[in-house]
Formats: C-alpha cells, sequence, structure tokens
C-alpha cells in the first residue's frame, strides 16, 4: 500500500506545485472490480500510471541470526505513448527501485536506490507475468517460484521465494480505495506466505549467508490514489505464529484525523481472507523514535488489537534506524523495517513477524525536493 | 634608522622621478613573470577542471579502441558485479548558428545520477509555474535542451527561446551554472542520438567501479578501460607540449625581467658610487656601505614586487582570456575562468622582484667594496678599465656560449635542458654586447656623426666611455628585442611551414564537415561518391588510440584517391608509397617516428578490437595536424583493426579538367546542407586552420608586446640615470658653447645609438634565437620540423620598437634638459 | 709626544693599466708630522699630492713603501684596521666637499660622529656653532653656499677630534675671501684641538696659517723654507 510513489514521482520529474493536476493523457483509473487473471496480472499494467512490486521478508541463517529484506520495483508512467517508440531511450516509464538489508545481529542497516527508464534493457517490467528488472535487480516467477536478486555495493541477495498460500484480494475483490473521490482506489492483492530460502550478504558481513524464512509481496496498481488532505500513512504486513496473517493501513490526514477508507486484511491459516474496517482495528503507539539524518518522529512501538479475530499484540522494529531517505530515486524519506512482537491471537499466546512502513513524518510528502 | 642607510633611501625621495621609473621597470618585470605563470597556471587548471567535472564521481571510463559504441554494452555493465554505477554519455561539438562549436553532452539524467550529481539534478530542478509538460520537456520534448548560464547570457537567451544550430533549432528549457565555467549544451541522451544520426551508439561509459581487476578481465577485448588516474596522465600528455609553450614563455618572461631588474639594481649601485667614496672615506666600513646599498635595493626589489604582483594580477586576466582562447581552438574548451586573488600572487612576485634585485646588484656591489675608496671619489668612473673589463665579461660570456653549446649538442634530447641551453645561449651572447659595442665605437660614432654632427659624435663617445652602465643596458634591449624578432621569425616559419603543408595534404576541392568529433553518414560518401564528375572522395576518420602507454591518432583515409589527388610531403621516399598503404601497411607522421624512434620498414604494433595487429611502417610524412604522433592507414584497414565505421570529414576532389566543376560543387553543396552537414571550400578549410593557428600563437603574441613594454623601461631607466650622473658634463657643455638644442640632440643621438646597436645586435642574435626556436625547442617539444622560412617583417617590426622605444626614452631627459640646463653650473652639487 | 702623526717612508704609487706602469705618481716620497702640526703642502698638478693623501688615508694602496699614523703601519692594519683609524683618528676636507648630498648639514656631521661609534647629537651642532652655522644645520648641502659647505665639511672632520686631519684643495673651489676664512677656521680649530693638519694646496694664503711648508716635485717631497 504505496498510494505516495505516484505523487513523489511526479515530485521527482518537476516540482509540481499540484500533483493532481489534470494530466494531458488519460491513464486507467481503479473504479469498478478488475477481472483478475494470474500470471497475467503478476506482469505490468501500462496502462496504469503507477505500479509495483514490493518485497519484504524475515529471515534467519542456520546460527539463529535474524534478518530482514526490502526490495521493491516501482514503475511510475510519465506518458503514455513514447514520443519514439523505436528509440528505447524515449521516455514512457520510469522505473525507480529501492534495496534494504536490516541484521538484527549488528544492528545494521542499509539501504540503495536505484532509477533508470528503460533504455536499452535497463529496466522494465513485462505484461504477462512477474518479470521485473532495473540495472541488474531482479524478480522473475517462473512456475511458482519467484527468484529475486539485487545487489549494491557489498549487500546482495538471491533468494527463491515459494507461496504456500493463494494470493490474496485486498478490499473489493482487489479494490482497495484510498480515499473517497472516484479512481482515488488502487488494485491490490498480495502473496502474504512466501517460503524463501537463498542467501544474502549484508554490508560489511563478507561472504553471503545462506537464510531462511517468509516473505511477503504487495502488488498494487492505479493512477491517481493521494489526495491533497492526506499526509501520510502507516502500513503493516504482520505474520502470526498461529499461521494468520494481518495486513493493515491508516491514511493520515493533515488535520491529524484517519482517512475513513483505511482499511485491513486478514488471511487465515488456512488462506481464507477477511476485510477489516478502519472501526475493527485499535492501534496504540506506545513509544517514539527521532532520525537523527532527517529529524523525523517516527512511532517507534505499537498495541495493535483486532477484536473481532481475537489479536491484541505489541511490536516494534528490530532495529530502530530502519529509514530510507531516497534522494536519488523517488525523493521520499520514509521508515520500512523488519518488526516482531507478541501478543494473543484467538485467545492463545502467539509471536509475529513482520514489516512496517511508515510515511510523511520526515516531512510533508512534496517537500522533498 | 643609522644616518648611512639614511643617506641612501633619502636619495630614492631626492630622485624620484628615476625612482619611480627603476620601480616601474621592477614592476613590469615582475608583473611580466608573475602575469604569465599565473595565467598560465589558471587557464590549465580551469582546463583540466573542466574535463575532471566532466568526468564527474566516475572512476573509470570504458570506450571502444576507436569510434562509438553499441548501447546494447550497457546491459552487460549493469549485470556486471564490479560495476557500482555507469552513465552513458555522448559527447560533441555542436556548431551553433553563429559559427560557435560548443561542446554538446547527451546524457540520461538518471544514470547520470551517481556520476554527476550536479549536472543530473539540473533536468529536475524547481521551476516554478510550469506545467507538468514543461517540467518534464527535457525528457520528452526531442529538441529540448539545457545550457549553461554563461552560453545562455552571450547568446541572449532565456527559457523558451531557441538555440539556432547546424542542426537545426532547439529549445532551450532551463539554463544551469556550471562549476567549471565551461560552456555546456546539455540534452537527454535519446534526443542527442536522434540529433547526431547516431540511433543505439554512445561514445563512452562513465563508471564507477568497486573492483577494477576483475571488471578489467571481463572487458579486456576491444574496449579501453581509463582509470581516472590513467585520464589524468592522458590529460597531462595532451597538453603537455601546450603546457610546456607556456612555461617556456614564463620562463622567457622571467629571463628578461630579470635582466631589466638587473640593469635597473646595477644603475642603483652604479650611480651611488661617489657616495660610497665619501662614506668610505669618513670611515664607513665596506660592509656598512654595502649594507646601506642592500636596504635601498631590498626596499626597491619588495616595492617593485609588490606593485609588479599586483599589475602581474591584472594582466593576467586579459592574458588567461587569451591562453584559454588557445587552449579553446587546439583542444576545445571554452572559457576560462581567472585565479582568484591569493596572498601567495604578492609573496611570489616579491621573490621575484627580490631575488632578481639581489642577484643584478651582486656584481656591481661587490665591485664597489673591492675598488679603493679613492678612485671612487674621483667621482664618475672613469672611462679607464672600461674597454678591459668589457673582455672580461666577454670571456665569460663565451665560456657560457660553449656551456650551452654543449648543452644542446650533447642533452638535446630533454626539453628543459634544450630550453635552459637556449637561455645560456641568449646570456652567452648578451655577455659579449660591451665588447661588440667597444668594437663598433668608431663605426657607430660615424653613423651618430652624420646624424648630428659633433653631437652626434660626443654621443657615440659617451655610450661607449659609460659602457658599464650603457652595455647592460644594450644587452637587456637587445636580448627583449631579440626575443621579439626569434619569437616572430619562428611564427612566421611555423605559418609557412603550416601553410606548405596544408597544400601538400589538404587539396580537395571542398571538404563536408571538419571536426574530428562530426560525423558524416555513410550513406552521403556513397552518395557523393557515385555523382558523375567527381574524381575522387577521401573519407577521413581519426581517433585516438592508445600505444605504448601514450595517446595518439590512428587515421583512416582512401588512399587510391589521395594517391592521385594529395601531394604529401615524405620525410623519406615519395608518392610510391600508396600502394603499399593500398595493401594494408602504413605510414606514419613525422611526430611519431620521432617520439617512437619508428622508421620505414619497421612494425607498429595496434590493439585492435580483436587483438593486437602488427602494422608494417612504409612511410614517413611531415604532418602538423597533432604532435602526439599519427597512424595513417586506408580505411579499409582501419575498419579491419576497429571495426568502426565511421566517417569524420570527407574531401571531394575534381579533376582539374571537368568542365561542369561548378555545378557539381553546388550540388554537393546543396545535398550537404539537407543533411545539416557544414561544408567548406579548400581555401576556406586551409583559413580555418590558419586561424587556430593564430589563435595558437597569441599568448606568445602578447609574450613579444610584452618583451617589447620591458625592453622600453629598461632602456628609459638607463638612460635618464646617465643624464642625471651627467649633469656635471652638461655644465661643461653649456661653458664650451652648447645650446640647449644641441645636447638635446646628443641626448637623442645617444639614445638612438643604443637603439641602433641594440637593434644590429639583436637582428643577429633574434635570428640565432629563431633557428634554435625551430629546430631544437619546436623539435624537442614537439616532434616535427618547422622550416625556417626567413622573414623581412619582424625584423621591420623590431627595428620600429627599437627605434620608438629609444626615442621615446630620451624624451624625458631632452625635457629635463630643457627645464635645468640654463642653471647647470660646473660643480657637483 | 714624540711620535711623529704621520711617518711616510720611501713611498711610491704606480697606476698600471693592462699591467704596464704608466703613471708614476710618488716615486719615494718621505715625509712626517708632529703632533699639533699645520703642515702646508704645495705641487703643481699631478705632482702626486692628492695621491699622497690617500695614501695616508688608507683609500688608496701605495705599490711600495711604509705610512705610519699615531706609530702604527697602515699596511698591518688590514682593512678593518684602517676604516677604524678614518672612523676615529682622521678628518677629511675635500676641494668639493663631498657631502652626502641626501643629508642636512647636521646630519652629515653627526654621520662622522656616528661612525666613530658616538652617539652625540650635542657634540654635532656645537661643531656646526663652532664653524659658525648655526641655525642652518637642517639645511641640505644645495641649499648652502660653497664656504658653508665647506664649513660643514670641516665641521665633520673636527667634530671627532681627529688626531690628524687631511685637507685636498680646502680652499680651490671658493673666492678668496672664503677661502681665507675657511683656512682660517681650519687651522684655528686644529691648534684649539691640538690635531695636526696636512693641507694640499696651491693657495699663498696658506703660508700665513701653516708651522711648515713642504713642496711636492715629481713624486718627491721636499722641505720648503719660504713660501711662495
Amino acid at each position: 500500500m504505496r498510494p505516495w510513489i505516484a505523487a513523489l514521482l511526479v515530485t521527482l520529474l518537476s516540482s509540481f506545485p499540484c500533483p493532481e493536476a489534470p494530466a494531458q493523457e488519460t491513464w486507467k483509473q481503479a473504479v469498478g472490480p478488475w477481472s483478475w487473471s494470474f500470471p497475467r496480472d503478476h506482469g505490468a499494467h501500462p496502462e496504469f500510471r503507477t505500479e509495483w512490486w514490493y518485497f519484504t521478508g524475515n529471515l534467519r541463517d542456520a546460527a539463529g541470526n535474524r534478518y530482514g529484506y526490502q526490495l521493491t520495483f516501482f514503475r511510475q508512467g510519465v506518458r503514455l505513448r513514447a514520443s519514439d517508440p523505436r528509440n528505447p531511450w524515449s521516455l514512457r516509464d520510469l522505473y525507480p527501485a529501492h534495496f534494504a538489508i536490516t541484521d538484527a545481529r549488528t544492528g545494521a542497516f542499509r539501504y540503495a536506490e536505484q532509477i533508470s527508464r528503460a533504455g536499452p534493457g535497463l529496466a522494465g517490467a513485462a505484461k504477462g507475468g512477474l518479470n521485473v528488472w532495473n540495472l541488474g535487480w531482479s524478480a522473475k516467477m517462473e512456475g511458482s517460484l519467484i527468484r529475486i536478486r539485487a545487489q549494491h555495493g557489498g549487500m546482495g541477495l538471491e533468494l527463491e521465494l515459494v507461496p504456500r498460500k493463494p494470493l490474496v484480494l485486498h478490499g473489493d475483490r482487489g479494490l482497495s480505495r484510498k480515499g473517497p473521490g472516484r479512481g482515488q482506489a488502487s488494485y491490490y492483492y498480495s502473496l502474504t506466505d512466501l517460503a524463501t530460502k537463498g542467501t544474502i550478504r549484508t554490508p560489511g558481513g563478507g561472504a553471503p549467508v545462506s537464510v531462511e524464512g517468509a516473505s511477503w509481496l504487495d502488488r498494487e496498481f492505479s493512477s491517481n490514489a493521494l489526495t491533497k488532505d492526506q499526509e501520510g500513512w502507516d502500513w503493516f504486513s504482520i505474520r502470526l505464529s498461529d499461521g494468520r496473517e494481518l495486513m493493515l493501513y491508516f491514511l493520515r490526514k493533515k488535520d491529524g484525523t484517519v482517512e475513513q477508507e483505511s482499511s485491513g486484511t486478514l488471511v487465515e491459516a488456512d488462506g481464507r481472507s477477511l476485510g477489516l474496517k478502519t472501526g475493527e482495528i485499535g492501534v496504540e503507539v506506545l513509544a517514539t523514535w527521532t532520525s537523527q539524518r532527517s529529524g523525523g518522529r517516527y512511532p517507534g512501538r505499537w498495541r495493535i488489537r483486532v477484536p473481532a479475530a481475537g489479536i491484541d499484540l505489541t511490536i516494534a522494529p528490530l532495529v530502530a534506524e530502519q529509514e530510507l531517505i531516497t534522494e536519488g530515486s523517488t525523493g521520499v524519506t520514509y521508515w520500512e523495517g523488519a518488526v516482531d512482537g507478541r501478543g494473543a491471537s484467538a485467545g492463545s499466546p502467539v509471536t509475529c513477524e513482520g514489516y512496517v512502513e511508515m510515511t510523511g513524518y520526515a516531512g510533508s510528502l512534496g517537500g522533498q525536493f | 634608522m643609522r644616518t648611512v642607510t639614511r643617506s641612501f633611501l633619502r636619495h630614492l625621495y631626492r630622485r624620484r622621478s628615476l625612482s619611480l621609473l627603476q620601480l616601474l621597470g621592477i614592476a613590469c618585470g615582475v608583473a611580466a613573470v608573475v602575469g604569465m605563470a599565473l595565467s598560465a597556471r589558471s587557464a590549465l587548471s580551469s582546463f583540466s577542471q573542466a574535463v575532471e567535472f566532466l568526468r564527474g564521481k566516475s572512476t573509470h571510463t570504458l570506450e571502444r579502441l576507436a569510434g562509438p559504441m553499441d548501447e546494447s554494452i550497457l546491459r552487460q555493465l549493469a549485470a556486471d558485479p564490479a560495476v557500482v554505477s555507469f552513465a552513458p554519455v555522448l559527447e560533441r561539438r555542436l556548431k551553433l548558428g553563429n559559427g560557435d562549436l560548443v561542446r554538446l553532452l547527451g546524457i540520461d539524467p538518471f544514470l547520470d545520477r551517481a556520476i554527476r550529481p550536479e549536472l543530473s539534478r539540473v533536468p529536475f530542478e524547481r521551476r516554478t509555474s510550469r506545467s507538468f509538460e514543461d517540467s518534464i520537456a527535457f525528457l520528452t520534448d526531442e529538441r529540448a535542451v539545457l545550457i549553461e548560464a554563461g552560453l545562455a547570457r552571450t547568446l541572449g537567451l532565456a527559457t523558451g527561446g531557441s538555440v539556432p544550430t547546424l542542426k537545426g533549432p532547439l529549445r532551450v528549457v532551463g539554463s544551469f551554472a556550471n562549476p567549471s565555467g565551461e560552456p555546456l549544451i546539455l540534452m537527454d541522451i535519446a534526443h542527442t542520438q536522434k540529433l547526431l544520426g547516431l540511433g543505439g551508439r554512445i561514445d563512452h561509459v562513465d563508471l564507477i567501479l568497486d573492483d577494477e581487476g576483475g571488471f578489467a578481465s571481463r572487458w579486456r577485448e576491444g574496449y579501453r578501460i581509463q582509470s581516472k588516474r590513467q585520464r589524468q596522465d592522458t590529460f597531462g600528455a595532451m597538453v603537455g607540449a601546450f603546457r610546456l609553450n607556456l612555461e617556456a614563455l614564463s620562463l622567457m618572461a622571467l629571463f628578461v625581467s630579470v635582466f631589466l631588474i638587473y640593469n635597473t639594481a646595477m644603475f642603483a649601485v652604479v650611480s651611488r658610487r661617489r657616495d660610497a667614496g665619501i662614506l668610505r672615506s669618513l670611515g664607513a666600513s665596506r660592509a656598512e656601505v654595502a649594507g646601506a646599498f642592500l636596504t635601498e635595493i631590498a626596499l626597491f626589489g619588495t616595492l617593485g614586487g609588490l606593485a609588479g604582483s599586483l599589475f602581474g594580477f591584472l594582466l593576467s586576466r586579459a592574458l588567461t582570456e587569451v591562453i584559454g582562447g588557445t587552449i579553446s581552438s587546439l583542444y576545445f574548451f571554452l572559457r576560462t575562468a581567472p585565479m582568484p586573488w591569493s596572498w601567495w600572487v604578492p609573496a611570489a612576485g616579491v621573490a621575484v622582484g627580490l631575488g632578481a634585485s639581489l642577484l643584478g646588484s651582486l656584481y656591481p656591489l661587490v665591485e664597489l667594496t673591492r675598488t679603493d675608496p679613492a678612485v671612487t671619489l674621483r667621482g664618475r668612473s672613469g672611462s679607464r678599465g672600461n674597454r678591459r673589463r668589457a673582455w672580461i665579461v666577454a670571456l665569460a660570456g663565451a665560456g657560457c656560449l660553449i656551456a650551452s653549446i654543449l648543452l644542446l649538442a650533447f642533452f638535446s634530447k630533454r626539453v628543459y635542458a634544450a630550453f635552459i641551453g637556449v637561455f645560456g645561449f641568449l646570456f652567452g651572447l648578451s655577455l659579449l654586447t660591451g665588447v661588440i659595442m667597444v668594437l663598433a665605437e668608431p663605426l657607430l660614432g660615424r653613423v651618430l656623426a652624420s646624424f648630428g654632427g659633433l653631437p652626434g659624435r660626443i654621443a657615440a663617445g659617451n655610450i661607449i666611455r659609460n659602457l658599464g652602465r650603457t652595455g647592460v643596458a644594450v644587452a637587456a634591449f637587445m636580448m627583449a628585442l631579440s626575443l621579439s624578432i626569434g619569437l616572430g621569425s619562428m611564427i612566421g616559419s611555423f605559418r609557412q611551414s603550416l601553410i606548405w603543408w596544408m597544400g601538400t595534404q589538404l587539396r580537395g576541392d571542398l571538404y563536408v564537415s571538419n571536426a574530428s568529433d562530426m560525423e558524416v553518414p555513410e550513406g552521403f560518401y556513397e552518395e557523393i561518391r557515385g555523382i558523375p564528375g567527381v574524381g575522387g572522395v577521401d573519407t577521413y576518420r581519426k581517433a585516438q588510440v592508445t600505444y605504448r602507454g601514450r595517446a595518439i591518432h590512428v587515421a583512416a583515409i582512401q588512399a587510391g584517391v589521395l594517391q592521385r589527388f594529395a601531394r604529401f610531403g615524405w620525410v623519406e621516399g615519395g608518392d610510391g608509397h600508396w600502394e603499399a598503404v593500398k595493401r594494408g601497411d602504413v605510414i606514419v607522421s613525422e611526430s611519431f617516428a620521432r617520439s617512437f624512434g619508428a622508421s620505414p620498414g619497421g612494425v607498429v604494433t595496434l590493439e585492435g578490437a580483436k587483438g593486437p595487429v602488427d602494422l608494417r611502417i612504409e612511410g614517413v610524412f611531415y604532418d602538423y595536424s597533432t604532435e602526439h604522433g599519427l597512424v595513417m592507414m586506408d580505411r579499409a584497414t582501419y575498419i579491419a583493426l576497429y571495426g568502426d565505421r565511421t566517417i569524420n570529414s570527407i574531401a571531394v576532389f575534381i579533376d582539374p579538367s571537368e568542365p561542369r566543376k561548378r555545378r557539381i560543387l553546388d550540388d554537393i553543396r546543396a545535398r550537404a546542407a539537407a543533411r545539416g552537414l557544414p561544408v567548406s571550400t579548400r581555401e576556406q578549410f586551409h583559413r580555418n586552420i590558419l586561424e587556430v593557428f593564430d589563435s595558437t600563437f597569441a599568448v606568445t603574441r602578447s609574450m613579444r608586446i610584452m618583451a617589447i613594454v620591458i625592453a622600453f623601461f629598461g632602456i628609459t631607466g638607463a638612460l635618464l640615470t646617465l643624464f642625471i650622473e651627467r649633469r656635471r658634463d652638461f655644465g661643461i657643455l653649456r661653458a664650451l658653447g652648447f645650446s640647449t638644442g644641441q645636447v638635446a640632440r646628443m641626448t637623442l643621438l645617444e639614445a638612438l645609438g643604443m637603439g641602433i646597436v641594440s637593434f644590429a645586435l639583436s637582428s643577429g642574435v633574434g635570428t640565432v634565437l629563431a633557428v634554435l626556436l625551430i629546430r631544437v625547442i619546436n623539435l624537442r617539444s614537439f616532434n616535427w620540423t618547422v622550416f625556417y622560412f626567413p622573414d623581412w617583417q619582424p625584423y621591420a617590426v623590431t627595428a620600429a620598437t627599437a627605434l620608438a622605444a629609444s626615442l621615446g626614452a630620451a624624451l624625458y631627459p631632452i625635457w629635463k634638459v630643457h627645464r635645468t640646463y640654463p642653471q647647470m653650473q660646473i660643480r657637483e652639487e | 709626544m714624540n711620535t711623529p702623526v704621520v711617518r711616510v717612508v720611501d713611498l711610491w704609487k704606480e697606476y698600471r693599466e693592462n699591467g704596464q706602469a704608466v703613471t708614476q705618481a710618488l716615486r719615494g716620497a718621505n715625509l712626517e708630522v708632529a703632533p699639533g702640526e699645520v703642515v702646508a703642502l704645495f705641487g703643481k698638478s699631478g705632482s702626486g699630492k692628492t695621491t699622497l693623501l690617500n695614501l695616508l688615508a688608507g683609500l688608496d694602496r701605495p705599490t711600495r713603501g711604509t705610512v705610519e699614523i699615531n706609530g702604527r703601519c697602515l699596511e698591518q692594519l688590514g682593512e678593518a684596521g684602517r676604516t677604524e683609524l678614518r672612523r676615529s683618528r682622521l678628518g677629511f676636507i675635500f676641494q668639493f666637499f663631498n657631502l652626502l648630498p641626501t643629508l642636512t648639514a647636521y646630519e652629515n656631521v653627526f654621520l662622522a660622529l656616528e661612525l666613530a661609534g658616538r652617539i652625540q647629537p650635542q657634540a654635532a651642532r656645537d661643531a656646526l656653532e663652532r664653524v659658525g652655522l648655526k641655525g642652518k644645520e637642517h639645511r641640505y648641502p644645495h641649499e648652502l653656499s660653497g664656504g658653508e659647505q665647506q664649513r660643514v665639511a670641516v665641521a665633520r672632520a673636527i667634530v671627532k677630534e681627529p688626531s690628524l686631519i687631511l685637507a685636498d684643495e680646502p680652499t680651490g673651489n671658493l673666492d678668496t675671501a672664503t677661502g681665507d676664512q675657511i683656512l682660517q677656521l681650519i687651522t684655528e680649530r686644529c691648534r684649539q684641538g691640538g690635531t695636526s693638519l696636512l693641507m694640499v694646496t696651491h693657495t699663498p694664503l696658506a703660508c700665513r696659517y701653516a708651522d711648515r711648508i713642504l713642496k711636492m716635485v715629481d713624486g718627491v717631497v721636499t722641505e720648503d723654507e719660504k713660501c711662495r
């Protein structure tokens, strides 16, 4: 759930005072139900302006050391048609990408960012199936196996991801509302439980380390999702030890209230999913953390309750410092990090792991440039 | 302050017009050195800064051995584990509507972020009140460019304006400040490819690597990888000869300046002999007298140095422009930023002023303290011993000459040794001045007498009688004039040689495009070749490659066409070489042959796209197009070697007997215009080359002017000192019944006599200097033979200068005579 | 006090050019001057008078022979010793005054004291007063008349109370009346201070003031009883 990216790429391209200024060309809007078809919908939807493939995961090596990773491929449409389709440099889409690794043992957190246009095979997203690449980073699905790889400086990963549960469509059959207006929505689905195996290299860690764990893929495409009065949001993806997964997002408005269209999804151990409305979710911030680099003051510990599902969890970051300042690609400063916690689910004690994303805490989103 | 010292310092004020002149003399000398050195430094450093700025943070550069490369390699680079960042670049010159060439940089602003953050951010800079389309125009508008702010100002362009270029108008979507100050046009890589007709190709890739060894092992074949260090070395080698030229000019400035300051300091000492005698008779020790002198001279040197460094700093601002212009025409770079003021400037100026002054006063001071005070008390130094001293000095001069000749003979391979040799030679000759003047006295007397009767003969006598002073003044003046003649003759000969060379190699009737990084589509060549009546079309391709670790050039030509139409100047052999070139042998330039010791029959091994290839050297030809060495081969050989089909320019030859010549040429012109290709006739092409040549020597010409200015001050100071010293003589002359007019004529003739002697000597020395510059310095630093073409012009210019300077120098003393002559008495004080 | 102030024995001086003697200025001159004695030395132009004075002052070096001042041989004194001698024991008065043009009258006098290592401004002022130049201390030489300039030179010579004053045609550049005044001044000051005076001159006026008359002919000094 990252509707902000659209606004930010516009910010990147120009400091455009009003992100929603009417585009000359018309991008397809996220209105009404989408007729889903896979693997086709794993691939690109170039008729929409913004799209991403968002991998996060919690991993362990043989010694039990814990790691988190994030690998994100964005596609941001600039124009519906390139002016010179024969020239690969001719601009239609931009492809930013972010990559981060958290090493819970050393407390190290490193990230890298890239941006490229399609160019002569430099970056792109295939239609018809999951195959995205960006200057040497890539994610590709072969059968039911997804291979992701990325490398930057001393850090890298090469992982194989296999879904253990069917994919989950969020909101109304995949139409996830971000605001009250028409088109203020995205098509949104996730693979919430991907068995993960492979190697990672942490910066300064030297040789690649074999790891295992679970990953989460968020897929979203839209054209016009964010409204002007939204300041930022918080997003949670949590895997509970009893086999359940929980996705929650809250759009924070500038007046301090939470957008009513915020929501969540609960996935049962057997793969069934259940939509959650804002009123069914309770989130309490227990502590805060202030970034030395950006000055942003972020929530640092949470109590999350979904009474209808008997869920009451307290979660906290593995490492406080998991903030990304991405001036070189999307221009956004946000916090995206591995978390863990414990609590109760359906009356039984559970532990949990996952990822949390928080935006809009370090200055307003349009003000990055 | 001791009274002794005070008496000396008060002298400066008492004779303030002379002091001022002496001070100006020192200041001029220092200004020349400081100005020259400072501007040379600032021009070179802003050039290297611009080059470095263009390469940004990249650690390495990847390019084809010759020619552009296919952009598909970028995908492999993206996957290469050693590559941290990479950015493709198209870097060409673009001819603007006003004829200026400006660097056009085609980049991808996204990939460029890691390499050139300042530049790549420009397209995305916040610009208010723009529509979305406007804000991304750089990426979406095929003719959108960003231009450097200075260039925008020069062209009077604002955002939204349009730059006319040979490739059509370009739309300015913004401007940016380039920290290196170089004018630039920035364009998206997609649009640059289209503009230049280079779809799918890039010139080079700037890289940030974290594993150079690993990367090099994967990209060995067919590519050239240059590290930042190697790049700097290449740059250093490229501008090496130019830098040397500037250093030589700075040294010459130093040489002439030291001479002038020496002259000045010597006069200061000599004119105070009597005072020294009095002091000694009163019991002042030698050390005290010497100390007082040194204080005076040190004060002079310091003040002159300070003033000179200020002048020099101002001068450097003007010279930097000139040198910048030279660099621009030679290496394609525009606009040099002058060095900012630094306290090192006056420090260096004072060091030069003080050092040269002390050096200059050393010998006269030693002489002064050594002579018996009784001699000095007799007033002016008598003529006794002058001639003997002149012979002793001449002996030293002869020694210096011999040492210099030995240096030139045995160490001439080293450029710096050659420089020292040339300077030593000049210095040695300057020491002979006194003797030559003594020997020439009767002749001079006759010449001056013919101008002005008795006053003329007295004037000649005066010059010789005061040889201690006039000798040095004439030597300094002669030196400056020789420099002027030598540099002038050298430039003139070089220019004539260049004209001869152009006549041998560049004989086409029409040239399409002539800049080395422009391209003529191969199809256009075929098209022109097919026009009936065209006798031959030569394709020219010049690429920089590395040979034995040094940058050289490889040129591809059509041997068959040149065989028919060109008349190369061969160092060895004749036009029969072309047969072998057609078969795959190469010919090399004289500079190549000299730098690498290559000769016909030898082999040059070039790294080709498929590994090293041995090429047989068939001949050596005269060439002034590059001092780094040129290997010329047939186009077929070149393509087989590098796989590069680029054509930079074509030369069209039409048989002289062809009746439709004019029509055919017009037809070609029209066809080229349709493709946006510049066309020039042979005459225009030759003129362009000469313009570049002339701008190359603009600095040298400035140096000539500086030498003249310095000479002027030298001779004026010398004359003035002489006249002030001889006021008693004027009293005697008056007693004898000389009129003011006669004394003025005598003064004038004395100045003229010194001017004539200086010019006569400098014609000889200047000619020798020209030959040395051509045969030794040029040959050593550029490895090419320049033919000596005698030319009367430098001599005429120098003669006029000598005349003007000596007459100008006499004006003040004459005025002084007119003002004070009636009161002059036969008394000392 | 028996030691003569000046003792010259067999003094020769040749001027050479290109290694050959061209002029023999002195050819075995002998001379003694007693303390406090005023001696006038006559001679034709070119007879070697100025050469003798220069040799006495150690400003020039003899070809042969010895010069003793206050009993000390000049040759043996060395350059430093001769300089020291000039500073403290010798005073000089020239025909052309030889004042430093850039110094005032006072400074010219003070310079001599300063060189002798005596920083006594008052002594310099007194000396000027004694030669009758009170009130003109701060004039430059070119602002003074010839007689006044020579008075400055006299003051410069007597201010350091030397044992010997060497005067080279002190009146040569002055009119008769002024010359007489200057001669009177010099001899008076010498007698007052007990200073010996050796005066090279042309003027018969000198006879009146001299204790002894010497004559120089072809580089040799001879006694001359009567004044011409």
